[in-house]
């Protein structure tokens, strides 16, 4: 079952790579303009479009205003890009706006260009994918009422394909890029040649102007900022310049250029046509502004087809831009612990898939709220995207004048003009687009900067707790072991539970039930280890935790308090876990249980079984402790380990970079911990999966030969910060209780 | 068919198999390595690996460093006495080692203070 799971998710998203074959993953120039343009490319699309919606409320006088607004907004498109080319010279690790606030302006202003960045992304696939599909309807007007389900369909093909990996998806993308960009110049150049003879006029199909405002400083102004959705994602190659083959700033920079140069193009081309052919846009237009032009030029044939799928090929790669970079920032952000740690995790294919997964979560519910309706959709776009601009450029002129690299003064003015500009440009959004939909991303960005902000906190408080040198386990003698086994049943787990015990000789042994049924079988089986029936109470929980904290009361401070728990599981797949949920229930809530530890002595029924009498004791115990970091769970864990009685205790860390592990190596030597460490290669970063291979060498059987896995767990007092820890941990307990004479400690920390 | 054949059998392969093949490719291109499989104990080798597992022991006098280098064949320990690091060894890299061949207390073939240089692994380059 699990090897036709695992040959499934090959065939869909290919052979999982290991963390070397990274590097392959470098794009050239070619590739990379469709990567990182087709959002900026894509956005000729809709940019007349909405500024004609936005005229012809004062009719068709007002149309005339067209041309000379475009002329506004593709300086302003020039001159963003030649102060990008800047960041891309000045951070060729990935001058993000977030990278660059976070560098030069401070924490605040980072995270509120994250959280512009995060929202403009969610945007960018919500938007890029139903104008998409509003390209798909243009062409096929029968399915105006599947948009939501068309729409929803796209995302999930572009999160497939992100999934395998950028490269591929790269070779893939490149076509329909270069596609719309040969449609749209032939589309140019024929309606060019039927002009000469005076241009043919638009049916305008649909389309009846009701002159509902007049031409005034703002109608105009309003206009403009419908247009600058012309800019969006041109900050997209200065985000991915380490994806760029070598020299990357060059190669970026020129990049940007040539994607500058092709957007301004195209979309003053479509701008002067729109006027010349007389098109007019209102909501109720049966075809987009870009499809209405096509049908003019070709006369409704095949180019008119041609363009529409092309155009909704490029917006649903629109979409991939930000399927590179949302995930990429959450990673540079979990890394600096302002987002959960799981988003560094990349996948199979070496890419970040928790990012993948949650942006396209957060799109398709975008799309379902707002029905797939574009016009909606784009008034929450352009917030984020002038807040990051300006802020970019901003962190930019602090950067050239911290460092004064050769030519700063130049790159200094450019990027102080192009923010300047940014920031007037997004007073003027705000303005104008608060009302019909921009509040909800205002409001929705301080929130999204408080959660960052919460969870950073929430970290650093428990890494100084970690490593409060005033609680760290000191060198006085650990305390005993004292044992309680929970006795579901006397069966051939409990027997090798009892193995077990005897061999680990503690200072006290005990056994609980929760019925006397029992206790005749159980004399037979441990007649020197006492059992007591619990006491009643409502739930299991609650009675175990009542028994062990009367237990822990009468013992020493130092001393470990164990709950031994044995359990027979009737198959090795996870439907067991569901099955026995109770008892699953039992160990999760205990991990909150100061000072008490859980152990798990299972036992897979297609395994030998023991006679149930014979509780044999265990010859050789290796006792594996994982680790990520030397801090005091770690160092309470090992102290734990000890009282095992070992015949081999060694720590062993998973899937760590170069530099993580030679960190580690460095602290346990200065620890001064008297226990060997080895750091393990994880080459595909499974480390449950690493870690069965690398217990293999031990060839435990369960009966005399057993292997303790001791994991230390970081707890923390509220339930709803858990989440942002252990992942690993949850996965490694859960896959281990199917490996043979495999015992599994949990020693919780309290933070 | 058959390139389609190819295509899906290397997608039913596991990921482990394909990167064992490439580690032998490469470490067939190192000039005068032999096979882990193939090494004889009690004489000279020269042998060429990526490095899977590094261990460090502070107990045994002033300290060893061990690193388990595998090649798609097997492994082998290189280890170090009266050290507790080594510049240069990481996770991942490339390690060609030379010295005569013994066996570790896991009965694994080791190599103790072998002479050693470090090269860019297969997956580096």
């Amino acid at each position: 079952m699990a090897k036709t799971q695992a040959a499934l998710k090959r065939v869909m998203l290919g052979r999982p790579m290991s963390s070397g074959e990274l590097e392959h993953t470098l794009l050239p120039k070619w590739i990379a303009l469709p990567v990182f343009s087709s959002d900026a490319l894509s956005s000729v699309a809709y940019a007349t479009q909405e500024m004609l919606l936005v005229l012809g409320m004062a009719g068709a006088v007002a149309t005339s205003k067209l041309v000379p607004t475009s002329l506004a907004v593709a300086s302003l498109l020039a001159l963003v890009v030649v102060s990008y080319r800047q960041t891309v010279r000045a951070y060729p690790n990935g001058g993000g706006a977030y990278i660059v606030s976070h560098e030069n302006l401070g924490t605040p202003p980072a995270l509120l260009a994250a959280s512009a960045l995060l929202v403009d992304y969610v945007l960018t696939v919500a938007v890029s994918i139903t104008a998409g599909t509003e390209a798909v309807v243009t062409a096929a007007p029968g399915m105006e009422h599947l948009k939501v389900e068309i729409a929803i369909g796209f995302i999930i093909f572009v999160a497939l394909l992100n999934l395998r990996g950028v490269k591929e998806s790269g070779i893939f993308f490149a076509i329909p890029t270069y596609g719309f960009i040969l449609s749209i110049f032939v589309l140019i150049a024929t309606s060019l040649v039927r002009c000469l003879g005076g241009c043919p006029q638009a049916e305008n199909l649909g389309t009846h102007l009701e002159v509902v405002a007049t031409i005034t400083p703002f109608l105009i102004l309003k206009t403009f900022s419908a247009g600058t959705t012309a800019l969006t994602g041109v900050e997209a190659i200065s985000n991915g310049v380490p994806a760029f083959r070598y020299p990357q700033s060059k190669n970026a920079a020129t990049t940007l250029t040539v994607m500058g140069t092709i957007s301004i193009s195209m979309f003053l081309g479509v701008s002067v046509l729109a006027h010349a052919m007389g098109v007019e846009f209102t909501e109720h237009s049966a075809r987009t502004v870009l499809g209405e032009i096509a049908h003019t030029a070709f006369g409704g044939g095949l180019g008119f087809y041609v363009v529409q799928v092309m155009t909704a090929a490029i917006l649903i790669l629109a979409a991939n831009t930000a399927f590179a970079d949302f995930p990429r920032l959450a990673s540079i952000l979990a890394v600096d612990h302002f987002m959960p740690r799981q988003f560094i995790n990349r996948g199979d294919r070496l890419v970040f898939s928790n990012g993948i997964l949650i942006l396209s979560a957060l799109a398709s519910l975008l799309i379902i709220v707002f029905t797939a309706d574009l016009n909606k959709l784009i008034q929450l776009y352009l917030v984020g995207v002038f807040i990051s601009f300006t802020l970019s450029q901003a962190g930019m002129v602090v950067h050239w004048r911290k460092t004064h690299e050769p030519g700063w003064r130049r790159s200094m003015v450019i990027n102080a003009f192009g923010a300047f500009m940014t920031a007037v440009v997004l007073v003027v959004v705000i303005m104008t687009k608060f009302l019909e939909g921009a509040w909800i991303v205002i409001a929705g960005i301080p929130i999204l900067m408080f959660m960052m902000h919460s969870i950073h906190r929430h970290y650093s408080e428990v890494r100084t707790k970690l490593t409060d040198p005033s609680r760290l386990p000191t060198d006085k003698r650990a305390g005993h072991q004292n044992v309680v086994i929970f006795v579901h049943k006397v069966d051939a787990a409990a027997a090798r539970a009892v193995g077990y015990v005897r061999s680990l000789r503690p200072s006290t042994a005990t056994a609980i039930a929760t019925d006397g049924a029992v206790s005749a079988a159980w004399r037979r089986l441990a007649p020197e280890i006492p059992l007591e029936v619990l006491e009643p109470g409502r739930t299991l929980r609650a009675r175990v935790k009542r028994h062990l904290r009367s237990r822990k009361a009468n013992l020493p401070e130092d001393d470990f308090l164990t709950l031994i728990v044995p359990e027979v599981l009737h198959s090795r797949s996870l439907w067991e876990i569901v099955r026995s949920s109770r008892l699953h229930r039992l160990k999760a809530s205990l991990l909150t249980e100061q000072g008490v530890q859980v152990l798990d002595v299972p036992l897979v029924r297609d395994q030998i079984i023991p006679h149930v009498d014979e509780a044999q004791e265990i010859a050789r115990n290796y006792v594996v402790v994982l680790v990520s970091a030397v801090h005091n769970a770690t160092l309470h864990a090992i102290e734990y380990a000890e009282t095992l009685r070992p015949s081999d205790l060694r720590a062993v860390s998973f899937g760590l970079d170069p530099g993580e592990a030679g960190e580690l190596a460095d602290r346990w030597l200065n620890a001064r911990i008297p226990h060997p460490l080895e750091i393990e290669d994880s080459p595909f970063r499974d480390i449950a999966t690493s870690l069965s291979l690398y217990l293999k060498q031990f060839n435990p059987n369960g009966r005399d030969l057993v292997v303790t896995i001791v994991i230390p767990e970081a707890v923390v007092a509220k339930t709803r910060h858990q989440i942002l820890h252990n992942q690993t941990a949850l996965i490694v307990k859960r896959r281990m209780l199917f490996q043979d004479g495999v015992v599994v400690a949990s020693v919780p920390y309290h933070v | 068919m058959t390139p389609l054949r190819d295509f899906l059998e290397k997608l039913a392969r596991p990921p482990e198999e394909i990167r064992a093949e490439n580690l032998r490719a490469w470490a067939s291109t190192v000039p005068g390595a032999t096979p882990v499989a193939s090494v004889q104990s009690r004489q000279r080798a020269k042998v060429a690996g990526v490095i899977q597992n590094i261990r460090i022991d502070p107990r045994e006098g002033s300290g060893s460093i061990e690193a388990t280098i595998i090649d798609g064949t097997g492994e082998l320990i290189a280890k170090w006495l009266g050290r507790q690091s080594m510049s240069g060894i990481q996770l991942g890299m490339g390690l060609v080692i030379e010295g005569v061949i013994g066996t570790s207390s896991d009965q694994i073939p080791m190599i103790l203070n072998p002479e050693y240089t470090l090269v860019p692994g297969p997956e580096h380059g």
